[in-house]
């Protein structure tokens, strides 16, 4: 009966391959529009991934995510350092200040300022050079997309692409000289600005003279000391918000979940290729279905039961479903593949496997039943009629 | 039928691919290690702060009582000096000058005596002579009278020059004086920690941003202590504490309290604005180490951790005790 009912499905072969375009385009969409989604939206805390020694961020009681600096005064380093269950603090800068390059243009950049002494909360892989040379004087860390492409210098043929900033290479930050002492690679960040790693006392000469220059103070806990209650013990004592890693992501995350468009406008291509995914497969499968109606009747008057009829149409479509499903995904990991070296927000976690195969799922139960019901219902003397 | 087998080993291969990716994009980014570990805490509860070491005489920087140009510098950095040596040399010749004039002055007061001395002589034998009379006859009681008075009068200038030199001797000993200030000397045995004067170079009097030299006592170090006046309640005079050198934290060392700065100063870690203001104070706190300990610096910074008392226990602070009865 199996064979019966893939020879069946294959028999028009027109038809077989509209039915399985019409579930790939709806997987493909389903699986790669909240792939770039997800991307988008893990760019916004990058920042805080990527500077994964400490447990906890500490900052203004008011910060609403990563980029909103609040500054706070010195001392509070200090006050941080000495509550108990901090195995150590260091104070981090982070800001966004103008960069003249050499052609005159300027581009504003994230710069980092960190501890001068142990440079905690450098970015994650160096490519050129040692995180160490910022010991140097007026030496900073450029990341390799930012020296690549907007930090670059131009190229001397218009139009060309320019010249990627180099070890030894001067910066004008703010009026004071840089000297590039080395390439970074860092997680891009939602406004995919260059980031710029020097020290925190050089940062604070970089940045225009305010009274409070410290963004963050970075904390790990000692040993065996629970994150949640130092977190508390941080905000009790010092009057200072203290987030987790992962709460300071979330927080975020969900600022930019509730301040942008991003979550509705993705949602709207996710629910679109959902129901174009389920018009076109439900209808062709549908229509498939109506056109082998009679060969489904000549079973029927032989003497098949409901439940084998049944049983042949759900391998249909459990068959035109996994096939869809799997082009889909595949082809969503070619095109993620294929953007790996852009500007491209693409990541591809495995929640998304489950999401789209859910959604393909839906659409092949829901084909499978309306044409389930029209041949429960036939009579098996339509074949002799006409 | 290749379409039969093509499609679903596409599919089959797209899953794998997919399934590939999925592993192999979510590889968790490395995490940038530490270049050094920062210095941790050996107390449960403690303060931290930051510490500057200093030279237990404190830091001298030196003045000059007068501007003018440096002639000799005789010290250079790093020089054991004992006290009264001299440190620099200021240029004298308007002083040497003016001593010579004054001098001169002086020998001109000493002739202006002696030729005094000649006429209260002269003017006293006249009126000797005219005393020594027996006859009253011989000589007239108004010649008598102008012989004495001529002879009072000389005295008086002998008298009044006599004072000049002593002024003439004063003025002197004043330019000498002057001269010795050109003259800088240590105030104290010590180490001549900068130098920031050359021969040629003016040297402003007063109190300056950068001092003219700098010395202080290295024998014994000190390391100065900022506790955030906000933690100063918790800070204890009979507590542990424990500095650590910036940069590699295996270098640490125990620290002993020598005294406590009763004035609770303004911080100074300011960007140097003119229109800075001052929102926090600290209290300093001198503690002395053994400095054979330690490959150390004066003037260089480190983390200090001074064991206390948790924030959660209140009222445990030693000193001083907060005024009571004070309105709301």
């Amino acid at each position: 009966m199996n064979h019966i009912a893939l020879k069946m499905l294959m028999g028009d072969k027109g038809k077989y391959i509209g039915i399985i375009m019409g579930l790939t385009f709806a997987s493909l969409i389903m699986t790669q529009q909240p792939a770039i989604f997800v991307g988008l939206m893990s760019r916004s805390y990058s920042f805080i991934s990527d500077v994964g020694l400490p447990d906890i961020w500490v900052m203004d009681a008011k910060v609403q995510f990563v980029d909103d600096i609040k500054p706070l005064q010195d001392t509070e380093l200090y006050r941080v350092r000495g509550i108990s269950g901090v195995e150590w603090a260091t104070p981090m800068y982070k800001g966004l200040l103008k960069v003249r390059l050499t052609d005159g243009t300027f581009q504003t950049c994230i710069v980092v300022g960190l501890d001068d002494s142990t440079l905690i909360g450098g970015p994650p892989v160096m490519i050129e050079g040692k995180l160490d040379n910022l010991r140097n004087s007026d030496s900073v860390v450029v990341d390799i997309d930012g020296a690549r492409d907007k930090l670059g210098k131009p190229s001397p043929t218009p139009g060309a692409a320019p010249i990627p900033l180099k070890i030894g290479d001067t910066l004008e930050i703010n009026d004071r000289r840089a000297i590039v002492a080395g390439i970074a690679k860092v997680t891009r960040t939602f406004q995919s600005q260059p980031v710029i790693y020097t020290t925190y006392s050089r940062a604070k000469s970089y940045a225009p003279k305010e009274r409070k220059l410290l963004s963050f103070v970075l904390v790990k806990a000692k040993k065996g000391q629970d994150i949640a209650e130092l977190t508390r013990r941080i905000t009790k004592t010092t009057g200072l918000a203290a987030y987790s890693q992962a709460e300071f992501q979330e927080l975020t995350y969900e600022y930019f979940m509730h301040n942008t468009g991003i979550p509705i406008n993705f949602g709207i291509s996710v629910l679109l290729g959902f129901i174009v995914g389920a018009a076109i497969a439900g209808q062709t499968f549908y229509n498939f279905t109506l056109e082998n109606l009679r060969q489904f009747g000549v079973l029927k008057a032989m003497g098949a039961s409901n439940l084998i009829l049944l049983r042949m149409i759900l391998l249909q479509a459990v068959l035109v479903g996994s096939i869809g499903y799997g082009l889909g995904v595949g082809l969503t990991a070619l095109f993620g593949f294929a953007m790996r070296n852009t500007i491209l927000a693409f990541k591809f976690p495995w929640q998304l496997l489950l999401f789209s195969g859910t959604g393909v799922s839906l659409i092949c139960i829901f084909a499978a039943f309306i044409s389930i019901l029209k041949v429960i219902r036939l009579e098996p003397a339509i074949v002799f009629k006409g | 039928m290749q379409i039969k087998y093509t499609l679903p080993l596409l599919a089959v291969a797209g899953i794998a691919f997919a399934i590939f990716t999925v592993i192999n994009s979510n590889q968790p980014t490395p995490i940038a290690s530490a270049v050094t570990e920062p210095a941790s805490a050996p107390f449960k509860t403690f303060i931290a702060g930051a510490g500057i070491v200093e030279a237990q005489s404190q830091n001298i920087a030196i003045g000059t009582p007068l501007p003018g140009i440096i002639k000799i510098v005789t010290v250079s950095v790093g020089d054991k000096i004992k006290k009264g040596n001299p440190l620099f040399y200021m240029d004298d010749r308007e002083t040497r000058a003016t001593l010579a004039i004054k001098q001169a002055d002086l020998s001109k007061a000493k002739a202006e005596v002696e030729i005094a001395k000649a006429t209260f002589n002269d003017s006293k034998s006249l009126s000797d002579m005219a005393e020594a009379v027996i006859d009253r006859r011989a000589i007239s009681a108004e010649e008598l009278l102008r012989r004495h008075n001529a002879m009072l009068i000389t005295k008086a200038r002998l008298e009044s020059s006599l004072a000049l030199v002593q002024q003439a001797e004063a003025n002197v000993a004043e330019t000498q004086t002057t001269l010795k200030r050109l003259v800088i000397l240590a105030p104290v045995d010590g180490d001549v920690l900068q130098v920031n004067i050359r021969p040629g170079e003016f040297a402003q009097a007063g109190s300056l941003n950068t001092p003219l030299l700098v010395i202080g006592n290295l024998e014994q170090v000190h390391v100065r202590v900022d506790i955030d006046e906000n933690d100063a309640w918790r800070f204890g005079k009979k507590n542990k504490a424990v500095a650590f050198l910036r940069g590699n934290r295996n270098f640490s060392v125990n620290l002993q309290l020598e005294y406590v700065e009763p004035y609770v100063v303004p911080k100074k870690s300011l960007t140097g604005d003119s229109s800075e203001r001052v929102d926090t104070r600290v209290l300093q706190a001198l503690y002395s180490f053994d400095r054979k300990q330690l490959p150390i610096y004066v003037g260089q910074q480190m983390d200090v951790f001074i064991e206390a008392p948790d924030y959660s226990t209140p009222g445990t602070s030693q000193e001083p005790q907060p005024a009571q009865g004070s309105s709301s």
